[in-house]
């Protein structure tokens, strides 16, 4: 039994020490920031981004010969788990003008505008791998974006929104994230959703990135928030959710249309057929990936299954070959790996520090700069501390906050976090907590228009499977409103469409082709996708495991 | 480092070696166990794994999320794949704030012999048995405010003698304390007349127009509020 | 002959032979026992508590906060209740557990997660509170004597019964309410029915029941020249008020009277403003009889 000492193994106490014996001394002390050339050789050193190693052309598809990370490459070039001859696609289960595919928050707020847009509600039709709800949306801690104060305009959002994108994202659909803010949160509180107030105005902070104080949050709980008021919306509209029923393949029609899906039920293993005049992909991002073996923010079925879907259908993607990779995910206790500990901390004066207490870094680097230096710390120099599950991270000073706001700091600025690490009797306000980066968000993905259209007839996209909006980075704040402004513009796009549209036959021809092209670039089957779920069995049982033919 | 330590936990009964410092949902995991069910966010936002353990020589049952429990030698098992529980269908726009509004879409909370259970059952630590105890009484702001956190694990509900569904309790009072009953912001409106009228387009269109030069000179100009 | 027989656990256990034996007999008279298809616990562990432990939790919890805030705020160790109904509740669960030391022992450990019941508050309602205050000092605070008004004193149940709830010594023949109100000034009229049951929650399904009550009681103090009834209940005062209206409908001849809560008066002849005591939310309105009693404007 490892001795355990409030909190933390009693090995791990001794750097710990050490932390505390320099913390009065680095109260006014901070490392220089980087400059543009150091910054420039870190990144290219050290963050995951820019190792080429990470990263290779994908050899097939829409986006044939496009740098995409390698996880994302080998899901594309991956077989599909189904062979089309298997599938009888005259038996049609469900029949509806709108299909939604992923049951989080772009997909919930799509439905509930298809409905607004005169779909009836027989007519539309949620399917979601998990429950309705699970997604990365829900755990959304920070806010929404929305600029209507005085100081703030439309124009320095959006201005915010291009620098942080570097410059590449898609203009009219950053305009388009801008502008419908507002009505988002006018909607969102008609729903009854709990915004914090601040004495009869909202109450605002600001985020990495932003320049006017812009961030609209229901507590340190925005995303559950949210997403809880949309789903008890949309069960009471009576629109229908099928939960555990993962789309596996898109359909197409005859005509080259996207008609729908073919559905997979999680438990009983069987097929389904659901035939739509118009179909919304709304399945989040790739965090389970696990982009080169990172621990991630991310919920559980975050595999990237739309993405594989649609390109198969010959939609194509932009931005893929950015990952955001947040600086601060927990370490240590096992139990959280990977969870996020805001940006914030570090923004109360909260220091990083190595093993010996020393500082390393200058705090508020811009997000993949300070992962960068964080890399560096715990590999090329080793200073890093290593978790008895064999994480190694460097401490995150939390205890200095308390030294420089006052006593009681901690817990009024960051309830969440103290809570979080309290269920392990660790208190935050007098030791400090072990951090590595962690993987964050998808920031590109299917390309789409300022309707939330792709490039394939009858395919809508919204959330963080679609790109374009955020560029090469996304804000923080700007991932809650991505779901509501082009979920509910998929939502009306689709139910626009489907009322003009007459679907011919039915065909899974685009899989077989896709499967031919494999073959033609000499493509070996090596797995098969989409995934569905992460594995997380121990190899000795996987490698052990019978699968029975009867 | 050394030969990690193992731990004996019983999945449903049956009892697995794992070594200690894991989640139970991991510890499970690692047993060979992949999630459908019982498995969302990880990270203790989703309500996804409410577990129902018992500790050996131990007559109690406890309740806990399995994503962010410590697995302990000796556990028994068994996550709830899903709660039944009654949500009642209502129109918002339709519904009046009164005392007795709650009662009259959830008439079950009025049988809250007030045990407490629901609350011991919250891995939140919410005070669940005083919101519903609010809820009796048509208090909006008290379910609202101490019900805030609620995960909807339905952990209260499984557990309540009472069969009060008690977070879908909380969800209608919340919103009806959001929709009519918040402070009103008047800046919103007012933001979302001018953009109607088009006060920004012009200046949005300029930003637009804008080549990767221009837009890095202006975005370098910001002023960034709060700060010098 | 043959008759439905229900064994019980004990007979299956510690005392066979009672069952073997009784079984004996009963075949010699020529009685054969039917064992129930099914059966189960006859429940005597939790019957022969004589209560239901269950509920008594909710105002032994009420007891534990009081207790507790009482301790963190210094205060004496009471409580005051105002509605008859609740006083009674939580008057009766502190009785039963004040006496009952193995109870209180079995509710503490199931409220485990509550500092442990002592049994030590003294539960008061309003009116008793008012008493041990003293008369004088309502006399005091008279500004606007109530002599104007000739008020009939309603006990209904809650406040008298069962014995160890009472809140006068002498249940049958309660004058507390009636000291009350004549320190602030008002005459008071005796009469047969100030202890007897409004009708309770018959209300609910037996409305014609208790809008015959009401009539009774209503007639009797009419007749004996109250202007009003005070009480302290609130089911009390729905069914006196609102089913004034049914029995009406019974008896035409029926003169309606307001009913007051005890404070409302006391608050008229303490000059209170009247908007504060909530006289627009009767049924009877007694607005008029106060106006023509000069006790609010006109």
């Amino acid at each position: 039994m490892i001795e355990m000492i409030d909190g933390y193994p009693k090995y791990m106490r001794e750097s710990i020490k050490k932390v505390e014996e320099t913390r009065q001394d680095r109260v006014d002390k901070l490392p220089k920031p980087m400059s543009m050339s150091e910054r420039k050789k870190i990144l290219n050193k050290f963050h995951p981004d820019f190792d080429p190693k990470g990263k290779r052309k994908v050899r097939t598809g829409p986006n044939k010969g496009d740098i995409v990370p390698n996880e994302v490459a080998d899901l594309l070039e991956a077989y599909p788990s189904i062979a089309p001859k298997d599938i009888d696609l005259s038996n049609i289960d469900y029949d509806v003008d709108v299909l939604v595919i992923g049951g989080g928050m772009a997909g919930t707020v799509a439905a509930l505008w298809a409905l607004k847009e005169g779909i009836k509600k027989d007519k539309i039709l949620i399917t979601t791998k998990l429950r309705h709800g699970d997604s990365n949306s829900i755990k959304a801690q920070g806010g929404i974006q929305c600029a209507d104060r005085e100081e703030d305009s439309p124009a320095m959002h959006y201005l915010d929104v291009i620098g942080g994108g570097h410059f590449a994202n898609k203009p009219e659909l950053a305009r388009a994230l801008v502008t419908d803010a507002p009505k988002i949160l006018d909607w969102h509180e008609d729903l009854g959703v709990m915004y914090d107030r601040d004495n009869g105005k909202y109450l605002e902070l600001s985020g990495g990135g932003t320049s006017r104080f812009r961030l609209h949050s229901a507590k340190d709980y925005t995303g559950l928030e949210i997403m809880r008021v949309l789903r008890d919306e949309s069960i009471n509209q009576g629109i229908e959710v099928i939960e555990f029923a993962s789309a596996i393949e898109l359909l197409l029609d005859d005509g080259g249309k996207v008609a729908g899906a073919l559905l997979y039920n999680m438990e009983t293993e069987e097929y389904s057929i659901a035939r739509a005049k118009s179909t919304i992909l709304a399945t989040g991002g790739f965090g389970r990936l696990h982009i080169q073996s990172y621990p991630t923010t991310n919920h559980y079925g975050a595999t990237a299954d739309g993405l594989v879907m649609a390109y198969r259908a010959g939609a194509n993607f932009v931005d893929m070959d950015t990952v955001q990779y947040h600086p601060t995910g927990a370490a240590y206790p096992e139990q959280i790996v990977g969870q996020l500990i805001t940006e914030k901390v570090r923004g109360l004066g909260g220091q990083p520090v190595n093993k010996d207490g020393k500082q390393f870094v200058f705090p508020l680097e811009p997000r993949d700069v300070e992962a960068a230096a964080i890399i560096r710390e715990c590999t090329e120099r080793n200073k890093g501390v290593k978790s008895p599950t064999g994480m190694v991270g460097i401490w995150l000073d939390t205890p200095i906050i308390e030294i420089i706001h006052g006593k009681g700091a901690v817990k009024e600025n960051l309830h969440a976090i103290y809570r979080m690490y309290e269920r392990f009797d660790i208190d935050v306000t007098k030791d400090p907590i072990l951090v590595f980066p962690t993987l964050h968000y998808q920031n590109g993905g299917v390309e789409i228009d300022v309707n939330a259209a792709t490039s394939v007839a009858g395919l809508f996209a919204a959330g963080e499977v679609e790109g374009g909006v955020h560029g090469k980075n996304r804000l923080m704040g700007n991932s809650l409103l991505d779901c509501n402004v082009f979920g509910l513009r998929a939502g009306i796009s689709a139910a626009k469409h489907a009322k003009k549209t007459k679907l011919g036959k039915l065909t899974l021809q685009h899989v077989e082709k896709y499967t031919k092209n494999l073959e033609k670039n000499k493509i070996k089957p090596k797995m098969r996708s989409p995934m569905l779920l992460p594995e997380y069995r121990e190899e000795d049982v996987l490698a052990r495991r019978l699968r029975l033919s009867t | 480092m050394a030969e990690t330590e193992k731990i004996t936990i019983y999945a449903m009964g049956k009892a697995y070696k794992v070594p200690a410092g894991l989640t139970i949902m991991s510890a499970l995991e690692y047993a060979g166990y992949q999630y459908i069910r019982g498995c969302g966010c990880r990270s203790g936002y989703c309500g996804g794994c409410a577990t129902i353990y018992r500790r050996e020589g131990d007559y109690k049952l406890y309740t806990d999320l399995a994503c962010q429990t410590p697995a302990e030698d000796g556990m028994y098992l068994v996550q709830l794949p899903f709660v039944p529980a009654n949500k009642s269908i209502y129109d918002l726009d339709k519904i009046e704030p009164m005392e007795t509004t709650l009662v009259e879409h959830y008439p079950e909370i009025v049988k809250c012999v007030s045990c407490n259970t629901c609350t011991k059952a919250c891995p939140q630590d919410l005070d669940v048995m005083y919101f519903i105890q609010a809820a009796k009484i048509g208090d909006f702001k008290e379910v609202a405010e101490l019900s805030f956190d609620c995960i909807q694990c339905g952990l209260c509900a499984v557990r309540c003698p009472a069969d009060i569904a008690h977070y879908h309790v909380a969800q209608l009072a919340r919103r009806i304390y959001g929709k009519f009953i918040n402070e009103k912001v008047e800046q919103l409106t007012k933001r979302l007349n001018e953009i109607e009228k088009g006060v920004y387009d012009k200046e949005l269109n300029k930003l637009m127009k804008m080549n990767k030069a221009m837009l890095e000179k202006a975005y370098k100009k910001r002023k960034i509020e709060g700060t010098k | 002959m043959e008759i439905a027989y229900y064994p019980g656990c004990t007979l299956r256990t510690s005392a066979k032979n009672f069952e073997s034996s009784s079984i004996a007999v009963a075949d010699h008279l020529g009685i054969t026992f039917k064992e129930l298809s099914q059966w189960n616990c006859c429940g005597t562990v939790y019957s022969l508590a004589s209560d239901d432990l269950m509920k008594h939790l909710a105002p032994v919890r009420v007891l534990i906060r009081a207790q507790e805030d009482n301790k963190e705020n210094g205060l004496d160790n009471k409580l005051v209740t105002l509605c008859s109904m609740c006083y009674n509740t939580v008057k009766m669960a502190n009785h039963l557990v004040k006496n009952d030391e193995e109870k209180l022992d079995t509710i503490n450990q199931f409220m485990d997660e509550e500092p442990d019941y002592e049994a030590d508050v003294n539960v008061l309602h309003f009116l008793q509170l008012l008493d041990e205050i003293g008369i004088d000092r309502i006399k005091e605070n008279t500004k606007k004597s109530l002599e104007v008004l000739n008020l009939a004193c309603y006990y209904g149940c809650y406040l008298l019964r069962p014995e160890e709830a009472s809140i006068d010594e002498e249940p049958e023949a309660p004058s507390i309410m009636e000291r009350i109100m004549e320190a602030a000034g008002a005459r008071t009229i005796d009469y047969p029915f100030k202890n007897e049951c409004c009708g309770s929650y018959l209300t609910v399904t037996e409305k014609k029941y208790t809008a015959e009550r009401t009539y009774k009681i209503i007639s009797s103090v009419v007749n004996r020249g109250a202007d009003a009834i005070v009480l302290s209940c609130p089911l009390c005062a729905f069914n006196l008020d609102r089913r004034q209206k049914q029995a009406k409908e019974l008896h035409a001849n029926m003169k309606s009277i307001p009913i007051f809560y005890f404070p409302q008066l006391l608050g008229l002849a303490f000059g209170i403003n009247s908007n504060e005591l909530g006289f627009n939310m009767h049924y009877v309105d007694p607005r008029p009889l106060l106006k023509e009693k000069r006790l609010i404007k006109r």
